[in-house]
């Protein structure tokens, strides 16, 4: 197929780009002892984005024999022509950039189709029988596992012809706890860039099942927070959750110039100087982030950015049309989920550099105050950098230790605000490992962390 | 890919699938051909067009059920294989069977041969008619987002029951976003959505004049007031708060534990003015099909009459599981296994004009577009209406921003005191304006 692409490509006209992609997705639920999906997709296809008069066009097959191949660049161009008559904006250039050539492998010495479907249901099934046996307070159990394994080429009439491979497997557990009418829900999800034993070896799966038990049933006992401003400590989770949704989306290009905060604040102090936040396609201090990904879809070798510099506002996310109208190198944040998907910027592996300070003392430091974990079920962020997510597990911080835990806390505030409130960062690091996506019209696995950080922010008291 | 070459590549699949070890074997096939033109802030945005054969595969062993699906046809083996070897590792369940084949009468004016020759051109053209159109109604608007899509979609399903069926379809969809900048005033933002299955039904123009006018009709707005009191829902207000209903009727989420409405059958849910029907087989409409996910023909369901809660909507799963009639509902594509989902979703409309159940109320509210959440189990809302207009002695008096209104759909359904007799249709959704009462509305 790569050979095919090379000589289509050498014999074009105009710059296009061909991306082949195969896709193997399977995804295994068990819900209450029944199954609730066994399915599993096989998909191939190709994506043709051709430039023509600084106008982008852009086609998708499922044939992609030498004729379908053709047929699509055709209907990418025509497709860029039809519009170039009537557009506006033109793309003033594409930037120069690390062109990527050669195959790029997953790191790993266990590759998940080395594991069967039958072992894979066994663990499913074992899950969610462990979460319905775990207490008799306990009312409903899920437990899923699912994977995406891909294969991408990329050739462009500008240099990269890539072969890249990528596989993200992923557990998902839920427990529901009832006492006298009063559910809760205790959810804990796992997921890794690697193989099968790199999954199980990020967190212990029946680890991850008892943890959501024992969040569904402390909760039922627990009182709500009290709401107002608040010192507090974010775990990893949380301080990536922060570092994507708040932050990392005002500072992508495209939404830049559709008007975002950031527009006119680089070079600028927007936080702590703290504070180095960073988005990357690799995995930095800690191996298997989701997001890590060595090519981006334009074809461009993955670096690591420097979002935010001891507190200063230094760059934005890029894909080669935005680098090139701002003067800067990319750094492959172009991305596409599927085949039939045009490469968009996305984030990677979005994270706050570690610092130096134990967490025992920036607890030990408050006197009254919290700390929170991880985003519990509902969120939002504008390109104001206006947020407010609900907290999965927040427990009380009294003169200097952990107390009790509290339920349906939500956080709020301006998240730039909530860097320059930083006045302590962790020497320890961890990914979220998340197993959902990011979705800007189409999904992306990312990852996202940090060290502990201890902030000022808006507790919310009580979420309906 | 011709219909016959996609019947046959479902058959070689079937045939895999039960060379691997399925007993029964459902195979659902689909081409979608498709073009969109996209605008976003006034400018046009990149063009697509797509083509993609998928097929997807159900197998059973006993009552063992796995699905694979693919969209490469060299790959059917291996989907066959994969789905095979899913039901074999699955634990049973009694209601895990096929259909039995029902014949039925294919529905009309669901295909153009006009769209075979409709191009990217084409579909270009139409969303700068929108956004010239929209420059010319007035300097003032804003067009957010505009979109053209234009898609054929073949659709086969066969399966080891016997049952074969195709089908061809056009449609054509359309949305707008607009709004009006004056100066400092800038208006709530206006969604409007059209769709037609024939070439010469596009009509671009008429969503573009109507959201042209709420833009600019909004503008203006200020704080509104609060009361408690009636609310006039324009239709895609309605749409915002009744997409709960689906939920609620959705015969897996009833079997789940999980609908409101699980034990009120033959109950009042509504006030007896309210009545709601899905229909899958209105000749030439969005949600029209000949059959279902499952191959079964669609037909007009009574869901509520007058008030009364009739039927839930089934595929094979739930109807087996409940020992009732399949009411035609399997939802869904060939990438997952059959779910349970509306056709075309009506409320009746009633026999008042809209602009009568305004001159009714006193001092309310009309909301042409909420903005919020609804939960679908509690059925509590609150949100922001947007592009509202106070309602003072029968008339519209300004419009409002910012106004927050609050209340309980299952509720507001039992109180409801009004019905027009205008309907929009909105993606497979056919609302009139309904009236509520005792809504709670507080000024923002």
């Amino acid at each position: 197929m790569q050979k095919l692409l090379e000589q289509i490509v050498a014999g074009a006209s105009g710059w296009i780009e061909l991306r082949y992609q195969a896709r193997s997705t399977k995804r295994i639920t068990m819900r209450n002892g029944q199954l609730e999906e066994s399915s599993s997709a096989l998909l191939a296809g190709l994506g043709v984005r051709a430039l023509v008069d600084g106008v982008f066009g852009f086609a998708s097959t499922t044939d992609v024999s030498n004729k379908g191949i053709l047929a699509a660049i055709e209907a990418a161009q025509a497709a860029a022509r039809t519009s170039a008559a009537s557009k506006k904006e033109r793309v003033a250039g594409l930037a120069k950039a690390n062109m990527a050539t050669g195959t790029f492998k997953v790191n790993t010495d266990d590759p998940l189709d080395a594991h069967t479907l039958e072992e894979k249901l066994a663990l499913v099934v074992k899950l969610d029988e462990r979460i319905r046996s775990a207490s008799n307070q306990i009312v409903s159990s899920t437990a899923s596992y699912g994977e995406i394994q891909d294969e991408k080429i990329i050739v462009t009439t500008d240099g990269a012809s890539a072969h890249v491979f990528d596989s993200k497997p992923d557990l998902r557990v839920m427990a529901v706890a009832n006492k006298n009418g009063d559910q809760t829900l205790g959810m804990e999800t796992s997921g890794v860039t690697g193989g099968w034993a790199d999954l199980l070896g990020i967190v212990d799966p029946e680890v991850l099942a008892d943890k959501a038990v024992q969040l569904a049933i402390d909760q039922l006992s627990a009182d709500h927070p009290t709401g107002g401003n608040s010192v507090v400590i974010l775990d990893p989770g949380l301080v990536g959750i922060l570092c994507h949704e708040a932050i990392g989306h005002t500072v992508e290009a495209d939404i830049v110039l559709g008007g975002a905060i950031t527009a006119d604040k680089i070079g600028k102090v927007v936080g702590s100087e703290l504070v180095t936040l960073c988005d990357s396609g690799a995995t930095e201090h800690g191996p298997f982030a989701v997001g890590t990904l060595p090519v981006d879809d334009e074809g461009v070798l993955t670096k690591r950015s420097v979002l935010i510099e001891n507190g200063v506002l230094r760059s934005f996310l890029h894909n080669r049309e935005t680098a090139a109208h701002y003067g800067v190198e990319p750094a492959g944040n172009a991305r596409a989920y599927v085949y039939s998907d045009d490469p968009i910027i996305r984030m990677r592996n979005t994270y706050i550099e570690p610092g130096e300070t134990p967490l025992e003392e920036m607890i030990g430091d408050i006197k009254d105050g919290y700390y929170l974990s991880d985003l519990g079920l509902s969120g939002q962020a504008d390109s104001n950098a206006e947020f407010m997510f609900g907290v999965k597990e927040a427990h009380r911080i009294v003169d200097g230790k952990i107390g009790e835990l509290v339920r349906g806390a939500t956080i709020s505030g301006n998240a730039f605000e909530v860097l320059q409130s930083i006045d302590a960062v962790g020497n320890d690091f961890r990914w979220e490992h998340g197993a959902g996506v990011c979705g800007k019209g189409q999904a992306a696995k990312v990852d996202a962390g940090g060290p502990h950080l201890r902030c000022t922010l808006t507790i919310g008291g009580r979420q309906e | 890919m011709t219909e016959s070459k996609l019947l046959s590549s479902c058959q070689t699949a079937m045939d895999l699938a039960r060379k691997h070890g399925a007993d029964q074997v459902e195979v659902f096939g689909q081409n979608a051909r498709s073009i969109t033109s996209n605008a976003e802030k006034n400018d046009l945005q990149i063009s697509k067009s797509q083509q993609e054969t998928r097929l997807g595969i159900r197998a059973l062993i006993g009552t063992q059920v796995g699905f694979a699906s693919t969209n490469d046809l060299s790959k059917l083996e291996d989907a066959a294989a994969d789905a095979v070897t899913l039901a074999k590792a699955s634990p049973g369940d009694p209601n895990n069977i096929l259909p039995e084949p029902v014949e039925a009468e294919p529905v009309k004016g669901l295909y153009d041969p006009a769209a075979a020759s409709f191009g990217t051109e084409d579909a270009v053209k139409q969303t700068i008619r929108m956004l010239e159109l929209a420059e010319s109604i007035d300097k003032r608007i804003n067009v957010g987002e505009a979109e053209f899509s234009a898609e054929i979609l073949d659709r086969v399903l066969i399966n080891s029951a016997g049952a074969e069926r195709t089908e061809q379809s056009s449609l054509f969809t359309y949305t707008i976003l607009t709004t009006a900048v004056d100066g400092e005033k800038v208006s709530n933002m206006d969604y409007k959505f059209g769709a037609s299955r024939s070439v010469s039904g596009i009509d671009v123009d008429s969503i573009t004049r109507r959201s042209c006018a709420n833009a600019v009709g909004s503008l203006g707005a200020e704080a509104g007031e609060s009361f408690k009191g009636q609310v006039v829902l324009d239709p895609y207000a309605v749409l915002s708060l009744l997409y709960l209903l689906p939920f609620q009727l959705n015969a897996r989420n009833v079997l789940r534990g999980m609908s409101r409405w699980k034990d009120a059958l033959g109950e009042a849910v509504a006030s007896s003015s309210f009545s709601l029907v899905d229909d899958g087989r209105i000749p030439g409409d969005v949600g029209t099909s000949s059959f279902d996910r499952e191959g079964v023909p669609h037909q007009r369901l009574p869901l509520i009459e007058n008030g009364v809660l009739r039927s839930f909507m089934h595929n094979t799963y739930t109807a087996h599981a409940f020992g009732t009639a399949n009411t035609g509902h399997a939802a869904g594509a060939a990438g997952s296994l059959p779910a349970i989902g509306p056709t075309n979703l009506a409320v009746v409309p009633g026999t008042v004009g809209k602009d009568d159940l305004i001159a009714e109320v006193d001092h309310g509210l009309l909301v042409s577009r909420f903005s919020g959440n609804a939960n679908p189990v509690s059925g509590d809302f609150s949100g922001v209406a947007k592009a509202a207009y106070l309602i003072r002695n029968g008339k519209i008096d300004r419009p409002v921003s910012g106004t927050l209104v609050a209340g309980n759909v299952f509720d507001a359904l039992k109180s409801l005191s009004g019905i027009s007799k205008e309907t929009e249709k909105v993606l497979v959704y056919s609302y009139p304006y309904l009236r509520f009462e005792d809504v709670s509305v507080t000024a923002g």
